[in-house]
């Protein structure tokens, strides 16, 4: 029963990212695209309590291409045809943008 | 095949209501889905929780009131309807309403209740 | 074509998507919705239908000129329709109100079917998922 969650804002700029972290359920998937790769270094990362089993995934190109550096210990790398997928794959999809 | 559950809409409106349309926009979808007796759900969170406050008035600044037409929920049966608790403290705002059957809930309440729709569209 | 959905989904083919487009033409972030959708079709996902709203619409809009060196969202609409048959459906309240009408200003994009959110509610009925970009 879980729920994709397509990240495309900087947390930096808009409020999304934090209340998309608000609404998060046990095994749910986040995937940072555009702009929302700007999070990966963001202090709100750390307010994911781990027992949720929240998986965090990146868009490679959408990351390379602004220059921001993807922590393999921590995002798992995908490409579109991955987001296509994961649309699939989950329950629900909600596009904070 | 696609699944014989019946299928439910959620609305999640996170955007104040006199600056944008988004409000508006997310109204009209409501009114369609209820007028073809979709079942949805109204959920708002962030500044979205403005568009319930009481005591509003859009007239003072020449902005169409489309809050008005919040009343007329009950006509579509629209009577499922959330706010997020968080985002009322955030704000320091009282559970002070401009229609009934809002329901506040807590985060995780707020969280469990939008997984129990199918389509989630956000403005 | 080649069939994704019967090797990722299994057993239960859950792959009717329809997808919702609130950005305008100028913006990256409708590049990134054309290549999603894009994807989904190459990969065999049953897109029965794009609805476009909010600023959105302004796809539709004929007169809409994109420098020649910049990311042409019309004309990549016009190759997915064409090549798949992909039903873009306008939704003209939306469209009006942005000056882009089949009566007065006769700018419509012919690719784009004229519908209001009566469609939406179809499309929400008919798909496995809607998702929104």
């Amino acid at each position: 029963m879980a729920t994709l969650h397509i990240v495309r804002q900087s947390a930096y700029n808009t409020d999304d990212f934090a209340q998309c972290l608000q609404v998060l359920n046990t095994n749910d998937v986040i995937v940072f695209i555009d702009d929302g790769c700007y999070n990966l270094q963001h202090s709100l990362l750390n307010t994911i309590e781990s027992s949720k089993n929240i998986q965090l995934q990146v868009i490679t190109q959408h990351a390379s291409a602004r220059a921001v550096s993807i922590n393999d210990a921590i995002f798992t790398k995908i490409t579109m045809d991955d987001l296509v997928s994961l649309t699939f794959e989950n329950d629900r999809v909600i596009t904070w943008q | 095949m696609a699944d014989t559950l019946i299928k439910s809409l959620a609305l999640l409106n996170t955007k104040a209501p006199y600056s944008n349309t988004a409000g508006k926009d997310a109204l009209d979808i409501a009114l369609i889905f209820g007028s073809f007796e979709q079942k949805v759900s109204l959920f708002f969170q962030g500044d979205g929780v403005w568009q319930l406050m009481a005591g509003q008035n859009g007239s003072i600044i020449s902005v169409k009131d489309y809050l008005k037409t919040f009343a007329a929920f009950e006509f579509y049966d629209i009577d499922t309807i959330y706010v997020c608790q968080t985002s009322l403290t955030q704000r320091n705002l009282p559970a002070n309403f401009h229609i009934e059957q809002v329901q506040v809930l807590n985060q995780q309440a707020f969280a469990q209740q939008l997984t129990l729709h199918q389509t989630i569209l956000r403005f | 074509m080649y069939n994704f959905s019967c090797t990722i989904f299994r057993n239960k083919t859950v792959n009717k998507l329809a997808v919702m487009i609130t950005t305008p033409p100028y913006s990256n972030l409708s590049v990134t919705a054309l290549d999603y959708i894009e994807t989904a079709l190459k990969n065999g996902v049953e897109l029965i239908g794009v609805f476009f709203y909010q600023d959105g619409v302004l796809h539709a809009d004929a007169h809409v000129q994109i420098a020649s060196d910049e990311f042409q969202a019309i004309s990549h609409w016009r190759k997915l329709h064409q090549a798949y048959k992909l039903p873009l459906y306008l939704c003209i309240t939306a469209a009006e109100k942005r000056g882009i009408s089949d009566e007065q200003t006769q700018n419509i994009s012919p690719i784009f079917t004229i519908s209001g959110l009566g469609e939406l509610v179809e499309l929400s009925t008919m798909a496995d998922r809607l998702v929104q970009f």
